[in-house]
C-alpha cells in the first residue's frame, strides 16, 4: 500500500496533514502517537470506513497495488475484502459462532454453501479458537470471553482471504493472556498479508512490527525499520514520546 | 500511620457508634426491600389467578349449561326474557337461549391477523426509516408524534373509525381491492364492500392502533444497536442491506417480537374501538366487508342487555366469554415467549432475553 500526500479531515478541521508513506507488502507496521494524533482516522481511511462519517474529506491518495482506493471505479466493497479490519471492541455479530465466521464468505458468495462449514472451521482452527468453540457452533459468541471474542473477529476477517489487515488497538481491551494470543495469530499471519496495527502499547509495536510509523497532531513524523525508530530515532518528537512512555511503564 | 495523615480529612475514622447506627439501619433497610421486592413480585401472578378464578366461578353455571357447544356454537340468542324460564340439567335459563361464541372467538382472531399482518409491516418499515433515512431533528418530531399517537384513548380512534376512516376506505380503498385478481388468496376481497363498518374496517383500525407501539418500540431497538457491530460488518464488504439483514434485524428480533406481541394483546382485547367499527353483528363475517364482532366488542355491546336476564345466565355467558378471550391471550403470550426464545438460540441477544 502506498500513500501520497494523504491530507484528511471532517469539515473544517484537518486531521491528517500530508501523510506520504509506503508499506511493504507482507510486512508488520505499527502505528504509535499519542491519543488524538490520528492513527485511528488514518487507518479508517485506508479501507474507506470514514466515507459515511459526516463531512469527511481528504487529498493525496492511498494506492493498493498501483491503484486509487479513492479512484472512482473502485467499489468500496470489493476494497473492505481486500482490506479487512478488526476493532478495538470485539464486535461479533449477533449469530451463532459458526455463522460469525462465515459472515463476510457467505455475503462475498465465495464459496458454495455445503463448504461453510469447512470454511469455518479452517479459520476457527487458524486463530486457535477451534478446539474451545468445536463443541458449540451454533451458540452464541456473546457467551465467549473478550479475547475469544475477538479471536472470533480475526477469523470473521481472515475468512475472506484479504491481502491487508487493519488492526484498530486490537488488544485495548483484552487480559495479557489474550493479547499474547493475539499477538501470536498476527505474527502468524503475516506471511504473505500486510498487516497495519494501530496500538497504544509501544512494547506491543516493538515484539510485533517490522516497521513503525509515528504520529504526532496529525502529522507522521518519523517512520522505518521498528528497531531503528525504537533505538535511534531520528526526531526529537519521537524521542521524548518514547522516552515519555518508557519512564511510565517502568516505574 | 502518622498523626497528620489521621488528621487529614479524607482519614477520619468514624465513632464506633456512629458505625453501629449505620450497619443496623444497612440491615433493616435491606430486609424491608427484600420482603416489599417479594411482595410486589407475587402480586402479579396473585391478580391474574384470583381474575381466573373468579371468572371461572362467575361463569361456571353458563359452562355447565353450554358445554362445549359454547366454543362451536355459531348462534347466539338470548331468548325470551318474558317467558317463565326453564331449568335444564340443572340450569334455570330463558326459553330458547342458546349461546354460541364460535362467531366471536373467529372475529377476535380474525381481526387480530389482520391488525398483525396490515400493522407489523408498516411500523416496522416506518422505524425503519425514521432511525437509517430520517435527518436527526426531523425523527425526534416524528418520534413524539408516534407516542402521542400511542397515547390516544381507543373510543376516539373508534369514533375516527366509524365516522372517517371506515367510510373512507368504503369509498376508495375497498373497490379497488373488489379488482384484484379471482384467485386465492386474492379472493377474499371479492363481495359487497358494504359502508366501512366491518372486518376489514375493523382489521385495519386494529393496525392503526398498534402501529405506534410496534414502530416506536422497533425505533427504540434500532438505535440500541451497537455501532461497532454495524462497522464490523461495513468492514467486511457487506452491502448496507446485507449489514441491516445481518445485524440490525437479528439484533433487535426478539425485541420486535416481543413488541408485536404487546400489540396483538392490545388487538385482540381491544373493545370499544372494534365494537364501533365492527358492525356489531353476532356472526361470522360472509366476506372481509361484512359486518361482525369479536369477543371483547360482544360483551360491552351485550352486557347492558344480558343484565336484564331474569335468570342471570346471560351475563355468565359473557363471563365465560371473557374466559375464553383471557386463556386466547395467555395462549398467544405462551406462544410468543416460545418463539423468542428459539429466535434467540445460537445468537442470544442482549434485548428481551437474557444472555
Amino acid at each position: 500500500m502506498a500513500v501520497d500526500d494523504l491530507s484528511l479531515g471532517f469539515g473544517e478541521l484537518t486531521v491528517m496533514r500530508h501523510i506520504t508513506v509506503e508499506v511493504p507488502r507482507g510486512s508488520i507496521t505499527a502505528l504509535v502517537g499519542p491519543s488524538g494524533s490520528g492513527k485511528t482516522t488514518f487507518l479508517r481511511s485506508l479501507n474507506r470506513m470514514n466515507d459515511k462519517v459526516r463531512g469527511f474529506w481528504h487529498q493525496g491518495s492511498v494506492r493498493l497495488d498501483g491503484r486509487d482506493i479513492y479512484g472512482r471505479d473502485v467499489d468500496p466493497l470489493v476494497l473492505r475484502r481486500r482490506v479487512g479490519m478488526v476493532f478495538q471492541r470485539p464486535n461479533p455479530f449477533p449469530m451463532s459462532i459458526e455463522d460469525n465466521v462465515v459472515a463476510g464468505v457467505k455475503a462475498h458468495r465465495m464459496v458454495p454453501r455445503r463448504q461453510l462449514r469447512d470454511v469455518a472451521e479452517t479459520h476457527l482452527a487458524q486463530v486457535g479458537l477451534w478446539s474451545a468453540v468445536s463443541d458449540r457452533l451454533h451458540d452464541s459468541p456473546f457467551r465467549l470471553s473478550g479475547g475469544q471474542q475477538q479471536l472470533l473477529c480475526l477469523a470473521r476477517a481472515l475468512a475472506v482471504e484479504p491481502e491487508v489487515l487493519l488492526l484498530d488497538e486490537p488488544t485495548s481491551s483484552l487480559d495479557p493472556r489474550s493479547t499474547e494470543a493475539v499477538e501470536e495469530l498476527v505474527r502468524s499471519v503475516a506471511n504473505g498479508l500486510t498487516v497495519i496495527i494501530v496500538t497504544h502499547n509501544l512494547a506491543q509495536a516493538r515484539r510485533l512490527s517490522d516497521y513503525t510509523m509515528f504520529f504526532y497532531e496529525g502529522r507522521l513524523v518519523e517512520t522505518g525499520p521498528t528497531s531503528q525508530l525504537f533505538e535511534h530515532p531520528s526526531r526529537p518528537e519521537t524521542a521524548r514520546y518514547l522516552h515519555g512512555e518508557t519512564a511510565i511503564t517502568s516505574r | 500511620m502518622s498523626t497528620k495523615e489521621t488528621d487529614a480529612p479524607g482519614f477520619k475514622v468514624p465513632a464506633p457508634r456512629q458505625l453501629a447506627v449505620r450497619r443496623d439501619l444497612g440491615r433493616v433497610l435491606q430486609r424491608l426491600l427484600r420482603i416489599g421486592s417479594a411482595v410486589t413480585a407475587v402480586v402479579p401472578l396473585g391478580a391474574l389467578i384470583a381474575m381466573l378464578v373468579i371468572l371461572l366461578f362467575e361463569a361456571l353455571p353458563a359452562i355447565r349449561f353450554n358445554g362445549w357447544h359454547f366454543l362451536s356454537g355459531t348462534s347466539w340468542s338470548s331468548g325470551s326474557f318474558y317467558s317463565p324460564p326453564v331449568r335444564s340439567g340443572g340450569v334455570l335459563h330463558p326459553l330458547g337461549a342458546s349461546y354460541g361464541a364460535w362467531p366471536l372467538i373467529l372475529g377476535t382472531l380474525e381481526t387480530s391477523a389482520i391488525a398483525v399482518v396490515v400493522g407489523f409491516p408498516v411500523a416496522f418499515a416506518a422505524a425503519v426509516f425514521i432511525v437509517e433515512k430520517l435527518p436527526r431533528a426531523l425523527s425526534g418530531v416524528v418520534g413524539v408524534v408516534l407516542e402521542v399517537l400511542a397515547g390516544i384513548p381507543s373510543v376516539v380512534i373508534g369514533l375516527w373509525g366509524l365516522f372517517t376512516f371506515g367510510p373512507f376506505l368504503a369509498r376508495n380503498l375497498y373497490p379497488l381491492l373488489g379488482h384484484l385478481p379471482d384467485v386465492p388468496p386474492l379472493a377474499i376481497f371479492h363481495g359487497n364492500h358494504g359502508y366501512g363498518e366491518g372486518l376489514l374496517s375493523a382489521g385495519l383500525v386494529l393496525a392503526a392502533m398498534i402501529i405506534p407501539i410496534v414502530a416506536a418500540t422497533t425505533r427504540d431497538l434500532l438505535r440500541q444497536v451497537p455501532e461497532g457491530t454495524r462497522e464490523g460488518a461495513e468492514a467486511l464488504g457487506m452491502t448496507s442491506s446485507e449489514v441491516f439483514f445481518a445485524v440490525q434485524v437479528r439484533w433487535i428480533r426478539s425485541g420486535v417480537i416481543g413488541a408485536l406481541i404487546l400489540g396483538l394483546g392490545r388487538a385482540l382485547g381491544e373493545t370499544i374501538a372494534v365494537a364501533l367499527v365492527s358492525g356489531s353483528a353476532m356472526q361470522i363475517a360472509p366476506n372481509i366487508y361484512s359486518g361482525m364482532t369479536t369477543i371483547a366488542a360482544a360483551i360491552v355491546t351485550l352486557l347492558d342487555s344480558a343484565q336484564s336476564d331474569p335468570t342471570g345466565l346471560e351475563t355468565r355467558a359473557l363471563a365465560e366469554a371473557a374466559l375464553v378471550l383471557m386463556a386466547i391471550t395467555l395462549l398467544v403470550n405462551i406462544a410468543a415467549r416460545a418463539l423468542v426464545r428459539r429466535s434467540a438460540r445460537g445468537a442470544a441477544l442482549p434485548v428481551g432475553v437474557g444472555l
